[in-house]
């Protein structure tokens, strides 16, 4: 059973387990604080004739209280940051070699792309330039140079658990390796102007033949 | 604008919205101030510095069709046409065929707010380029809707000169769906270059005064 987005790229099952890490120990101390509040209101509850007892913490019984769940949470951050980092070095900082590289250009308020058509070469004038959908190849690593036209926008593909921020004025690469034939949702993830919320794309994953088909339909003639 | 909204939202709270009937000349008031006076202008008059042309006074008809083009994607998905995309998403905001019939009619009805030249060209070198225009604009300039030309006596002249190079260069009217384009863009390549873009609408800056 799918009990949330089907995940549609080789890491998006890593972002996957580190949320769930989170919110499993987050969630964990959550609870735990919670009833204790809610049992020490209702265990020190005002007592008729029973006066209120100013405590500093640092009494050694009552300082304990604070200081071991202090060192467990710590020892939870740990845990979380060991997770985060591993799978920051995985996605952000590690690039693997490019199958196909595609331009994808933000702008108010439309995707555009520039896929490298049957040369494999951006910026060649076999080039297939489309607005509101792109193809890529499943099981093939692709870098997606983002560029933005005008304002701050950010290349979100929610089945990939892919977002990056495109800056003016910068190229960024993104890397993705798609794993599941479909189409997809592509939005903007940054406040882009009054059309942001409207700011859509698909991106259309597809067999080596489906394609192979793709880029002999949708080559310019040249 | 920011009452407004406020209001929508607080009448989806409560399960009953307060945003007018659709079709109703309060709604295209409503959907007018909401999602083309941001670009347009309040009273249609445009924004050259964000390419937003006047559309004040433009011919329901007109206002209708180029509102379908744009919603079903005809018109505003060239790769090039980054004024064209930044419209698009407003015109699929107003996705409701009622909703753009009161639209056009609303934006008709707004005076005429055409700007003052901007773009430097030969009025008189263009006047006879512009004998080719007249079969479809009329030599007045007022267009005829059963040839689905539009007046060109409304939009400021940087605007017009734009959409001839796209045009010209397919980036409009190449839309196999796009019929009316289609049959522009032929008529747009016969102006050789920039200089006899400038030229024609300089004349068509002196038309409809």
């Amino acid at each position: 059973m799918q009990l949330y987005l089907l995940p549609g790229s080789t890491y998006a099952g890593d972002i996957d387990s580190l949320v769930l890490l989170i919110t499993g120990i987050v969630g964990f101390w959550y609870v735990v604080t919670n009833l204790m509040f809610f049992y020490l209101l209702w265990r020190y509850r005002a007592v008729e004739g029973q006066k209120a007892l100013y405590v500093t913490g640092h009494e050694p019984d009552l300082h304990r209280w604070i200081a071991w769940p202090h060192y467990l949470i710590i020892a939870c951050d740990v845990v979380l940051i060991v997770g985060a980092v591993r799978v920051w070095y995985h996605i952000k900082q590690n690039l693997p070699e490019a199958g196909e590289t595609v331009r994808v250009v933000g702008q108010q308020w439309a995707w555009s792309f520039q896929h490298p058509g049957k040369d494999g070469l951006l910026d060649t004038p076999d080039d297939i330039k489309t607005v509101d959908e792109m193809h890529v190849q499943v099981g093939q690593v692709v870098h997606a140079k983002l560029e933005s036209r005008d304002v701050l926008h950010s290349f979100s593909v929610p089945v990939f658990r892919l977002k990056q921020d495109v800056i003016p004025g910068r190229v960024i690469t993104a890397w993705f390796e798609a794993t599941v034939p479909g189409v997809y949702d592509i939005q903007c993830a940054e406040m882009c102007g009054i059309g942001h919320g409207i700011m859509a794309a698909r991106i259309h994953v597809e067999t080596p033949e489906e394609h192979q088909a793709w880029i002999a339909q949708a080559s310019p003639q040249i | 604008m920011f009452h407004r909204s406020t209001s929508a939202v607080f009448g989806l709270l409560v399960g009953c919205s307060t945003a007018p009937t659709v079709g109703t000349p309060e709604d295209a008031a409503y959907r007018f101030d909401e999602t083309c006076a941001p670009c347009h202008g309040a009273a249609g008059a445009g924004n050259p510095e964000i390419a937003a042309p006047a559309i004040a006074g433009l011919p329901a008809w007109y206002v209708t069709s180029q509102l379908h083009k744009f919603r079903d994607g005809v018109r505003g998905t060239h790769f090039d046409d980054i004024e064209g995309m930044r419209m698009r998403p407003m015109a699929k905001a107003v996705f409701e065929d009622a909703a753009i019939d009161a639209l056009g009619t609303f934006v008709e009805a707004l005076p005429s707010q055409r700007p003052a030249p901007t773009v430097a060209g030969d009025a008189a070198a263009g006047q006879a380029s512009y004998a080719t225009c007249t079969a479809c604009h009329l030599a007045d300039g007022s267009g005829n809707p059963a040839l689905q030309a539009p007046p060109l006596t409304h939009q400021p002249d940087w605007y017009l000169v734009k959409q001839l190079a796209k045009f010209k260069h397919g980036v409009r009217g190449a839309h196999p769906k796009d019929t009316s384009g289609a049959t522009m863009r032929p008529m747009a390549q016969t102006l050789a270059d920039e200089a006899a873009m400038n030229n024609v609408i300089a004349y068509v800056m002196t038309l409809g005064k």
